[in-house]
């Protein structure tokens, strides 16, 4: 026997094992990494929804308005009249209900203007001027995105006050002007230069061009579209962004008894809600079937609450006038299912026919953009202007989005639109233009997490609760906000349902769940833990545990 | 409502040992000595525990751990008790850390005097419901129509109650914990501690090998095992206090005999019979929890 | 010499006790099993009485009981348990165990037949067939000599860290009474160090005992376990001169009895011994030129000495009140070994006298004696009652 090596004991320990490398054992890593939930992939403004969420559920509510604003500078605005994909999208929804983000982002919002929270200023101050045409809640957005990134902006507004469809459009019954004058002051306070009454013109392109370093359009669509069957001529028919802007500004139109709207979208049963709050019985008619209605859910429910009867699947065919009323003889319809996507071709069913009466018609059947002129100057196709996916226009240094472009027409799209301009144009201005998208967070992996992913052993079924609603007859008596927003209580435990889908909360489970406690905590990480490399297995329990796919496994070639 | 668990832990463990990826047993070991802290002695019989335990010259615990013969844990714990309290020491504890086959089979001679006798130490029973370190040969311990290599059919009698039999010693403390819920685990080990006399755990521990599992799979499992009723998380103190932690959720039992490679042979009356059996446990558990 | 001694009248069982009790172990795990009770009883007597202070442990069996005394005595306290026969055999496991782990545990060992068939009677084969299993073997031929071997047995023990098991037989030397001199505590102390082994099971140090090792460290440990065992010559020696200058009673490792011009010398154990005295006695006032070696520690087996008790010696008598079915009587068998090759080495007759446990009178050895002085010795012992 060799006698030469040193001779270990042969009873008695004399060490520990944490010398031995077990990790030459694993073919596989576990690797931390921000993965895509899917509210933040369905969010308009890229907003990190679990982020947000899990700052408001631990009551650091500042920050969690911080990340909010980083995105979007109106929470409070998007918190009531969004039209939320995310909830759509959110994973506890096939569990026991989707998350109420909505909700939530007004509680935040809400909080900020009561606290006074002001948005943080600009840390440099750029020399280039960029102009925004518009400032409804696209060029809004934009002009706050440029302002952060400290360059000078100067908004063109049409009318007298800024906002767009956010002070002229929607009825105080869903966005109390309060609360939008709090949001917009807190805007203005950054700085903006705002030109209200001033009108531009695509003549007037070539002069600011001069002037600014760069131009974002963001016109909108506020060109009502018409029906043949109604004159325009005749004083008992309004359109119906027309007529909310008068109600808007103070200037309600005098609605006789019976008031038939036209249009099956959000704008049309806004238009029935304002005519019920002035007084009058409402019809409304759509040419889509209930099931199909443009119109978001919670709105139908409403107005069927307060008392609008609602017609689908409905077409006039003409219009028989006289001194007092007017009668709309109708026809029932089903829609072309093969007519291309956004054109509505109504069948008519024969035989269906019956008339209504009204005392007035208020149309909401789309809008469209007004463009005159424009199209000398840029790329205009089907009554919208051209644009990449960066949002530049064929003419370099011009951008434009929001309604006048072909998005989708949402408040919250309009926003998302407004802000990646910016970034576009920052980018422009900064280095030769490149055709390259502004880049997420390049941290997070592209894939989304899925419901299978989840581990639902950490989560107890706990119901979603939604914001309470006014009572009918006092909803109609006046403007008032027919939504009451969460209470703390409630923003707690409706917070604490986020399973916070591919990002980390530390919660731990991966840590605590390692037989061979691999995983470390190192909070001077971005990923919170660090695997190992001596001692990690492989086995993969931590990724199982994580119950929210923030930790994925990772094959190990050429180790 | 906390985001995770929370759970104390001191550095008795360590990395570097040879359990299987994803072992149950030595997620188990983690929480049991790590909650026990280096004042304490262990002593392990022939399992997979002792391959955990290290290779000469090396220990995984820092903590002074004798490994036994498979029958005598008990035993030797007891001596360590006893010269402990000789030496005047009233606080290094003192803790096994059995396989099924050295708890149930051979080992259940020692246990039931050392019960009796109400000796001062922690038993815990690592349950892996066979002899898996000799490649899984059945125990007393193996569930009824579970595949071992000894019982290829499949095994024809009934896992023994081992938790109601420690428990009519009327030792002071009897509980049944699993790994997929550490933090009751970590508890009772804390309660345990505080303790004198014999205190029992019974840890059910998924084989990854020997019940045909993914190496990812072991506290998923266990939890299925708990709310399918197969092994709900309960209390006995004195024999005769029952507090339940864990119970049934009405899961179907073939939710988690899916999951195993060793269920795998079974038909649909098979199933439905051994649904039959859990939920006459789960009945006769409640039963004794009422009173 | 022997101040504040205590003679009294006791059977050898309690004789052991009040050994035990001046050893003062800390752990005592017992098993009843006839006819080791007496030692057991007598010191849970003593422990109730509050003459000693010790833990007491009723074990479940004697496997139990050994495995206890390991890890006790791993843990650092001083230890002792009883047993006999069934109860040794179904120790077995653990003894091995024990002497593997350098246990320095004492255990008396009353020799009872072992089963089947059952039988309570004195016979040596069920310590002896625990030879192989490393531990320090001592036979005692009266009770006076049980209690000073327990404590020699101490001394040696915890000096080479092995386990150490004396015995005395069944009935014959058990129940027998006899009066016996008790030590003064004082002394007894003197004699014997405190336990505080180097390695323990503590957490202070931290060390642990058991893995599973390589086929090298196997190979070491072995080794070194073989030379503690042969080292035990020189220092069982020595604890038995430091005990006759205490107490002035020692027994040396082997014992020559009128063994000057003997034609023939018996070798034997236990109390066979004390039946081979009279016999010799008888013998040689007959003129018959016969003497007596005992051999009292087995293990490690005295080579040395029994080879230079038996140069020149024309003829040696075994009696083995034990017995191995292949190889006859274990004495006999062992002697052999031990003297194979001497030069001028004796013939060796090696009978069976007494297995089962029966009566083995001096007229009985005494004629065995003349029969072997004028026969030819066979390689295999043989069978004379």
């Amino acid at each position: 026997m060799k006698e030469t090596f040193k001779e270990v004991p042969s009873i008695w320990t004399t060490g520990w094992t944490d010398i031995l490398n077990t990790g030459t054992w694993r073919s596989a890593i576990p690797f931390y990494q921000k993965r895509l939930a899917p509210c933040h992939c369905a969010c308009p403004v890229d907003g990190e929804i679990p982020t947000w969420i899990m700052l408001a559920r631990k009551q650091h509510y500042r920050e969690a308005w911080s990340s909010l604003v980083d995105n979007n500078p109106f929470p409070a605005v998007t918190g009531r009249i969004c039209h939320h994909p995310c909830e759509g999208a959110c994973n506890r929804r096939e569990y026991d209900g989707a998350v109420a983000v909505n909700a939530l982002e007004q509680f935040v919002g809400d909080l900020a203007l009561s606290e006074g929270w002001a948005l943080p200023q600009p840390t440099v101050a750029l020399d280039q001027k960029i102009a925004v045409i518009g400032g409804g809640p696209a060029g809004l957005s934009c002009a706050y995105q440029l302002k952060r990134l400290g360059y000078k902006v100067t908004i063109f507004e049409t009318r007298p006050e800024l906002g767009g469809v956010l002070r002229y459009g929607i009825p105080s019954y869903r966005l109390a002007k309060e609360t939008w004058d709090g949001e917009l002051r807190r805007l203005e306070a950054l700085g903006i230069e705002v030109k209200l009454n001033h009108s531009v013109k695509a003549s007037d392109l070539s002069g600011l061009e001069k002037e600014y370093s760069a131009v974002f359009l963001a016109l909108g669509a506020q060109s009502s579209k018409t029906l043949p069957q109604f004159s325009v001529d005749n004083l008992r028919v309004f359109n119906g962004l027309d007529f909310l802007e008068k109600v808007n500004r103070g200037e309600a139109p005098p609605l006789g008894q019976d008031v038939v709207v036209i249009g099956g979208g959000s704008v049309a049963l806004d238009v029935a809600g304002t005519a019920r709050r002035l007084g009058s019985q409402v019809k409304v008619l759509a040419l889509e079937a209930r099931e199909s209605l443009p119109a978001q859910p919670d709105e139908l429910t409403e107005s069927l609450e307060e008392g609008v009867e609602i017609l689908a699947g409905v077409m006039v065919q003409n219009v028989g006038i006289s001194f007092e009323t007017l009668s709309l003889h109708c026809i029932r319809v089903t829609l072309d299912e093969n007519s291309p996507a956004g054109v509505l071709r109504p069948i008519p069913l024969s035989g269906t026919e019956f008339s209504v009466s009204a005392t007035n018609v208020i149309l909401a059947v789309g809008q469209d953009a007004e463009l005159t002129g424009w199209d000398s100057v840029i790329n205009v196709g089907q009554s919208l202007v051209r644009v990449d996916a960066n949002l530049a226009t064929n003419r370099p240094g011009i951008f434009a989005g929001g309604d006048v472009t072909p998005a989708e027409r949402f408040v919250s799209t309009a926003i998302g639109q407004g802000k990646k301009a910016a970034q576009s144009i920052d980018k422009y201005l900064k280095k030769p233009y490149s055709k390259g998208i502004s880049s997420k967070d390049t941290q997070t992996s592209q894939d989304v997490v899925a419901y299978q992913e989840i581990n639902m052993f950490y989560f107890p079924e706990q119901n979603r609760e939604e914001k309470g609603t006014v009572a009918v007859e006092e909803r109609l008596k006046n403007f008032a906000e027919l939504k009451i927003g969460f209470s703390p209580q409630q923003t707690q435990t409706q917070s604490e349902r986020c399973f916070s889908c591919g990002n980390c909360v530390e919660c731990d489970n991966c840590f605590y769940f390692c037989p061979d406690m691999a995983v470390v905590k190192d909070s001077s990480l971005t990923e919170h833990y660090r695997i190992l490399d001596q001692f990690c297995k492989g086995c993969g329990s931590c990724v199982q545990e994580c119950p929210r796919g923030a930790v994925v496994l990772k094959e190990e070639t050429g180790r | 409502m906390k985001m995770g668990y929370q759970i104390n832990e001191e550095k008795v463990f360590n990395s570097g040992h040879a359990a299987c990826p994803g072992c149950s047993e030595a997620l188990a070991m983690r929480y049991i000595v790590n909650t026990l802290g280096p004042d304490t002695i262990g002593v392990v019989p022939p399992s997979c525990i002792a391959i955990i335990s290290g290779p000469q010259p090396l220990s995984s615990m820092r903590m002074p751990v004798y490994q036994t013969t498979l029958e005598a844990s008990a035993a030797s714990a007891t001596g360590i008790a006893r010269a402990l309290k000789a030496k005047g020491n009233d606080h290094t504890k003192v803790v096994v850390m059995a396989g099924d086959g050295g708890t149930y089979d051979i080992g259940f001679q020692s246990l039931s005097s050392a019960a009796e006798r109400n000796e001062d130490f922690i038993y815990v029973c690592l349950d892996n419901e066979g002899y898996m370190n000799t490649g899984s040969q059945k125990s007393s311990a193996t569930p009824y129509l579970a595949y071992t290599a000894s019982t290829p059919a499949g095994k024809q009698t009934p896992k023994k109650n081992l938790a109601e039999i420690m428990a009519a010693h009327r030792i002071p403390y009897m509980a049944t914990a699993t790994t997929g819920y550490p933090e009751d685990l970590a508890r009772k080990v804390a309660k345990a501690k505080e303790m004198k006399g014999l205190r029992f755990i019974l840890v059910l521990a998924p084989c990854l090998d020997g019940w045909g599992l993914a190496d990812n799979a072991g506290p998923k499992v266990s939890r299925l095992a708990v709310e399918s009723g197969v092994f709900p998380l309960y209390e006995i103190e004195n024999g005769e206090r029952y507090t339940l932690n864990y119970g049934s959720k009405g899961t179907p039992v073939s939710q988690y005999l899916a999951l195993q490679k060793r269920y795998r042979h079974l038909n649909q009356a098979q199933i439905e019979e051994i649904q039959r059996e859990v939920d006459l446990e789960w009945q006769r558990l409640q039963r004794k929890l009422a009173t | 010499m022997n101040k504040n001694n205590n003679r009294i009248l006791v059977n050898g069982n309690h004789a052991v006790a009040y050994g035990v009790r001046l050893a003062q172990p800390k752990v005592v795990p017992i098993y009843p099993i006839t006819p080791q009770t007496p030692i057991v009883e007598k010191i849970s007597e003593f422990q109730a009485a509050g003459e000693m202070v010790v833990e007491l442990m009723t074990a479940e069996s004697e496997h139990s009981a050994m495995a206890a005394c390991i890890t006790a005595s791993l843990t650092g306290v001083r230890v002792f348990t009883a047993t006999a026969s069934q109860g040794l055999m179904l120790m077995h496991e653990m003894l091995h165990y024990a002497s593997g782990a350098r246990a320095p545990i004492v255990m008396f060992n009353v020799n009872r037949t072992i089963g089947s068939p059952w039988g309570f009677w004195p016979d040596q084969t069920d310590s002896l067939a625990q030879r192989d299993t490393g531990w320090i073997q001592y036979y005692c031929e009266h009770g006076q000599e049980s209690l000073d071997t327990v404590l020699q047995a101490y001394r040696v023990a915890e000096k080479v860290m092995l386990p150490a098991m004396v015995m005395h037989e069944a009935f014959y030397v058990s129940h027998a009474l006899d009066i016996v001199e008790v030590p003064a505590q004082e002394m007894v102390d003197q004699y014997l160090p405190d336990f505080n082994p180097l390695h323990r099971l503590d957490p202070e140090i931290g060390e642990s005992w058991g893995n599973t090792v390589n086929q090298e460290m196997f190979y070491r440990h072995r080794r070194d376990l073989g030379l503690a065992m042969e080292s035990v010559i020189n220092v069982a020696q020595e604890a038995d001169l430091e005990w006759r200058e205490l107490t002035g009673r020692g027994y040396g490792i082997i014992e020559e009895y009128c063994c000057e011009g003997a034609e023939l010398v018996i070798a034997t154990m236990g109390s066979m011994v004390g039946t081979a005295r009279d016999a010799v006695d008888n013998l040689r006032k007959e003129g018959v030129p016969v003497g007596l070696i005992k051999v009292k520690l087995f293990r490690p087996f005295p080579f040395e000495a029994v080879r230079q008790a038996l140069r020149g010696v024309p003829k040696v008598m075994v009696l083995d009140r034990n017995f191995a079915p292949g190889t006859g009587g274990f004495l006999h068998q062992e002697l052999k070994a031990a003297l194979y090759g001497l030069e001028r080495g004796p013939a060796i007759h090696g009978y069976l006298t007494g297995v089962g446990g029966t009566n083995i009178s001096p007229t009985n050895i005494a004629a065995l004696v003349r029969e072997a002085m004028s026969t030819q010795p066979v390689t295999s012992s043989v069978w004379k009652g």
